[in-house]
């Protein structure tokens, strides 16, 4: 066993332990903050497996963006200091075993898909790199779902928008 | 036009900006300016404002000699009832009675430096001093009388 | 010539000739640790001596002039005082996030610290995403904040908390489209090679009018982002008693305290280094004499001397202006800085595609 393994364990138990607090605290900002750790554990993995920028994504993404986002939800509508109410039994053992499916099929899907090898070696996983493999349009590229994904955000961003316009008192009044 | 309007709310920004910054930063540069009293240090050589108002006190002449008749206007003035006039009845040489002070008693943790005492006095009897370091460690020792003992009337002060 | 990189070898070589390279790995990361929290300390020992004459100056006043000669020592009486004071945790708070925020703060100042060179080849990580490195773990300094607003249980705290959350989340755009400039004219993401991308002249002078606004709008945004007036409605004295820091008291307030400067540190080394030219001397053009003369200045020094100037700019900033207000605050990211931020940035790709800059 070497330094090496010995951060993986402690990096992947890390992990393990914020996400298993995170379903069972009773306080919904310790959750948030477990599931934050979580997620900081796993870009911590990504580190460790020296993807960097896939890292640094997962920070931006889900500890900047997503769990900031989380947060202020709870700062507008909970109080400080409440307990949530205890959950049913039958509810905590059929949430423990939907968990438990998910993580049986994707070990299966894991163990039985067979990885094909491939021959040419594997390109560091550069800045340069990624960037040209994601607006590439040659036949190794991603140009086209790279494309699709910027049209859905641009449609959440038009929604946004569209819910965040209020429409003048007076048009209101006109349409009554 | 919006973007004419949006051009020229930046450009004046930027120029408030600039503007604050020169100052600041001439303070900056020019320690002269510094107005900050070291107080304890220069005690002696300190210089407080004309309009600076610390107590009231009577001045005397060096005969022990005031100005106050004892008409009680500052008592009236003072709205919260700082000054109390204690007067007497002086024999005159001619032999009648002549109302005089025998104690102007001034409390000094009731003054809030008002000033309207000195405007109502007819006779300009009392002023404002210029002291400020009034701290004591027993109350009762913010209670003073105003009239030096023995002190009189200034003749030809009705 | 004596360089912190001859030492650091120096002391690698050193390490790995006595020790196996594991153990010289371990004591390499301690050493590390331990020059950070030296520099830490140092840091906001002189940084806050340094805020409160520059203030007092600005504002014509003297400063702290009493504690040791001409007031130097003011600020280890300070750290004396906050050592001693009681750390006090309120009855009704949360009292585990309320005691861990503080250290988040404190950690995520020290990871921010890994991809900044200090000197020429000397750096304690050399990391190919050093720019998107830095701007995805700042972003964790608002969790930090937010966790001492909520766990506080106070309405100040929370208010405070919430104020700077949207103020942190807003202003990281225009930083982040504001750094986008520099890395769209070096085309690296890495800190070395846009320091010697920069031997010939430094971007704000190298990149036109693009550089310029960028690095205006960067000051704008970290002194923003660092919850400094004219943006510090995080703390808003006035409003807010102390904002999301109201509860804490003794060595849990001084690490908030510690962690703002620390910030600030860190936001002018990213803005000297990205601007300026980080530990790169300053020349001109073909001027052999002047330049060797630069030269001759150990790189350290530069880096430091450009790091100061920015604080200094920003202390500046914050000492002339009165705070803002929250809808204020919000209109200056999304209705001017953004826009003009991302108009900047198309005209610095279209510099950096025609090769228009020097």
């Amino acid at each position: 066993m070497n330094g090496s393994t010995i951060i993986f364990y402690l990096l992947a138990s890390f992990t393990l332990v914020s996400a298993v607090l995170a379903v069972t605290t009773r306080q919904i900002f310790r959750a948030a903050i477990f599931l934050l750790f979580t997620l900081i554990g796993v870009a911590g993995l990504y580190f460790w497996m020296q993807y960097d920028f896939i890292a640094a994504v997962q920070i931006v993404v889900y500890v900047g963006g997503i769990t900031v986002l989380i947060i202020f939800s709870i700062f507008l509508t909970q109080q400080a200091g409440d307990l949530l109410p205890k959950q049913k039994m039958s509810r905590q053992l059929f949430a423990a075993l939907a968990s438990f499916c998910g993580f049986a099929l994707i070990m299966l899907q894991v163990y039985q898909h067979t990885f094909i090898g491939n021959a040419t070696q594997a390109l560091p996983p550069t800045v340069a790199n990624i960037g040209n493999k994601m607006l590439g349009v040659d036949d190794d590229g991603y140009a086209l779902p790279f494309e699709v994904v910027s049209i859905l955000l641009l449609a959440a961003l038009v929604g946004c928008i569209v819910i965040a316009m209020r429409s003048k008192p007076e048009e209101n009044i006109i349409k009554q | 036009m919006f973007i004419v309007k949006y051009i020229k709310e930046v450009y004046s920004a930027i120029k408030s900006l600039l503007v604050g910054m020169k100052r600041t930063g001439y303070y900056f540069t020019h320690h002269k300016e510094i107005i900050t009293e070291e107080y304890p240090d220069n005690r002696h050589t300190m210089v407080l404002p004309d309009r600076f108002k610390g107590e009231v006190v009577m001045p005397h002449n060096e005969k022990n000699e005031h100005r106050c008749t004892g008409c009680t206007a500052c008592e009236l003035a003072c709205p919260n009832g700082t000054i109390k006039v204690i007067t007497k009845f002086d024999i005159t040489a001619e032999g009648k009675k002549k109302k005089a002070i025998d104690k102007l008693v001034y409390h000094l943790e009731l003054c809030t430096m008002c000033n309207l005492c000195i405007i109502a006095c007819p006779s300009d009897a009392i002023v404002m001093a210029q002291t400020f370091e009034h701290s004591v460690f027993d109350r009762s020792k913010l209670t003073k009388v105003l009239n030096n003992p023995d002190s009189k009337i200034m003749e030809g002060i009705e | 010539m004596w360089s912190f990189s001859n030492i650091s070898s120096s002391i690698h070589h050193w390490l790995n000739e006595s020790f196996s390279p594991t153990w010289a790995m371990i004591i390499e990361m301690v050493i590390a640790g331990v020059c950070i929290i030296g520099l830490f300390a140092t840091l906001g020992l002189v940084l806050v001596l340094m805020e409160r004459r520059v203030a007092a100056w600005m504002q014509i006043r003297l400063g702290p002039n009493r504690v040791g000669p001409k007031g130097l020592l003011q600020s280890a009486a300070d750290t004396l005082k906050l050592l001693v004071k009681e750390g006090l945790t309120p009855n009704g708070a949360d009292k585990f996030l309320f005691n861990f925020a503080p250290f988040i703060a404190m950690m995520v100042a020290m990871l921010l610290m890994a991809p900044i060179a200090f000197a020429k080849d000397f750096q304690l990580w050399d990391l190919n995403i050093g720019v998107l490195y830095i701007s995805a773990v700042s972003s964790i300094m608002v969790i930090s904040i937010l966790m001492a607003g909520w766990a506080s249980n106070n309405k100040y705290s929370l208010m405070g908390a919430m104020r700077s959350g949207a103020q942190i989340v807003s202003y990281e755009l225009s930083a982040g489209f504001s750094i986008l400039t520099i890395v769209v004219f070096t085309g690296s993401l890495n800190f070395n090679e846009i320091i010697l991308s920069q031997t010939n002249g430094w971007w704000i002078f190298k990149g036109h009018l693009p550089a310029i606004i960028s690095f205006v709008i960067f000051i704008i945004a970290v002194t923003a982002e660092t919850n400094r007036a004219p943006f510090d409605l995080a703390e808003a004295e006035s409003e807010l008693t102390a904002g999301f820091h109201t509860e804490y008291s003794g060595m849990k307030f001084a690490l908030f305290f510690l962690a703002e400067y620390i910030n600030v540190f860190i936001v002018c080394a990213i803005g000297a280094t990205l601007f300026l030219g980080g530990w790169m001397p300053f020349q001109i053009g073909n001027w052999q004499a002047f330049n060797h003369a630069m030269d001759y200045i150990p790189s350290s020094i530069w880096f430091f001397g450009k790091t100061f100037f920015l604080i200094f700019l920003i202390m500046w900033f914050r000492w002339t202006f009165p705070r803002l207000r929250i809808d204020q605050l919000l209109n200056l990211e999304w209705k001017y800085l953004l826009p003009i931020s991302m108009l900047n940035l198309l005209l610095a790709t279209a510099l950096a595609i025609l090769g228009w800059h020097f």
